[in-house]
């Protein structure tokens, strides 16, 4: 167990099972770290604007900077008119944050590391963009799958790659999320492996298992900047999106 | 600032005091402008912080790619599934898929802009993170 890098991944159900209809709606480990996560956000969040003090202490700082990022995020991105996107876009970028930095404690279960998660979020996001974009421009909307100036000839084509570029949103979105978080914990948890297995040698496995120690602090390391970057990613990308509902080819 | 031939001292007064107002005004703007140039550049930190990993860059355009290619597949295999055309739809629609992942790759990256920006009539929208210098 201790050597099989896939076993974090594993859903283990928390209490007897329980199934509505056919389908299992236990309370597994992946729905305990959801719940953590949020609860984790909303203390923080809670915590940190109990004060409200006009010099910001620390964790008000903590607060002030989170919101303010991406705040800035979402009006670079979509203007004043994506205020109203501003919860959602927090949201997002709170969950998926807090979810893959919980995930680099030991023994913790990474919640963004099961496709099923990311390509939910994802999938909403998208769904969302469609839902916006007609309700605000009603068909008109769909001329963003219809680039102007484009010769009659191969604009079916362009509008069939288009069409496939929209669909591939939600799953490049919810692949990237899964897959860094997936890659990276398998590939930390393969050189910590190495660590131990190594040391099980004798003296000579143990001088060896340096270079892998060293590499198993460096990648954890990188895995907190992944984790905050795809994060990052996710909410800008979200933005982004909400971009083209806001504002689709006239 | 000194307009020549006029002599009288107080009107040789305001225009100098005017000049000088106008001086000042000068300086005001400029460092007005430099605040601003200075406050965009902080306001996005997100440019610069990316800009440290070309891991996140490539996996995007990676991911940009392969998901194009998938989903090109998936509506062919559709396709064929509806209109029972097995091989055909898959190859028309791959190949379609293959480039619209191209065209995902191109966006994010940069080289292409997106759909309302070739039109000219929208502000393009900004993506913050990923213009950084690459060759």
């Amino acid at each position: 167990m201790a050597n099989d890098p896939i076993h974090q991944f594993q859903i283990q159900d928390l209490t007897a099972p329980v199934s509505i209809g056919g389908y299992e709606i236990s309370f597994t480990n992946s729905a305990l770290f959801m719940g953590v996560a949020v609860a984790t956000i909303t203390g923080i969040l809670i915590m940190a604007t109990a004060k409200g003090s006009l010099v910001p202490g620390r964790l008000q700082s903590v607060g002030e900077v989170w919101y303010e990022f991406v705040h800035n995020m979402v009006r670079q991105v979509l203007g004043h008119e994506g205020k109203k996107f501003f919860p959602l876009v927090f949201s997002l970028f709170s969950f998926v944050l807090v979810a893959n930095m919980l995930g680099m404690f030991p023994y913790f279960f990474t919640v963004t590391s099961h496709v099923v998660v990311t390509a939910a979020l994802a999938v909403f996001v998208v769904g969302l963009v469609v839902v916006v974009g007609i309700a605000k421009h009603g068909l008109g909307w769909f001329k963003l799958f219809v680039p102007h100036g484009v010769p009659l000839a191969i604009l079916p084509f362009i509008s069939l790659i288009e069409i496939i570029s929209f669909f591939s949103r939600p799953i490049s979105l919810g692949l990237r999320l899964f897959g860094n978080m997936l890659a990276g914990h398998i590939v930390l948890k393969v050189f910590a492996g190495f660590v131990v297995s190594l040391g099980a040698l004798g003296l000579g496995g143990i001088i060896g298992a340096a270079a892998p120690l060293a590499m198993a602090v460096a990648l954890t390391a990188l895995e907190f900047l992944v984790a905050f970057l795809q994060a990052f990613v996710f909410a800008i990308l979200t933005c982004v999106y909400l971009n083209d509902a806001l504002h689709p080819g006239h | 600032m000194k307009k020549p031939g006029k002599g009288s001292t107080p009107e040789d007064r305001t225009l100098k005091e005017l000049g000088d107002l106008s001086e000042r005004l000068k300086d005001l703007s400029g460092r007005i402008a430099a605040e601003k140039s200075e406050r965009a550049e902080s306001q996005k930190p997100p440019a610069s912080l990316s800009g440290a990993t070309s891991y996140a860059k490539g996996y995007r355009l990676a991911s940009e790619f392969v998901a194009g290619t998938l989903v090109g597949g998936l509506f062919g295999y559709g396709f064929d599934w509806l209109f029972g055309t097995l091989p055909f739809g898959l190859i028309v629609f791959l190949l379609l898929g293959f480039g619209a992942g191209i065209l995902n790759m191109a966006r994010a990256a940069n080289r292409v802009p997106p759909a309302q920006e070739r039109l000219g009539s929208n502000p393009p929208p900004k993506a913050a993170y990923d213009d950084e210098e690459e060759d």
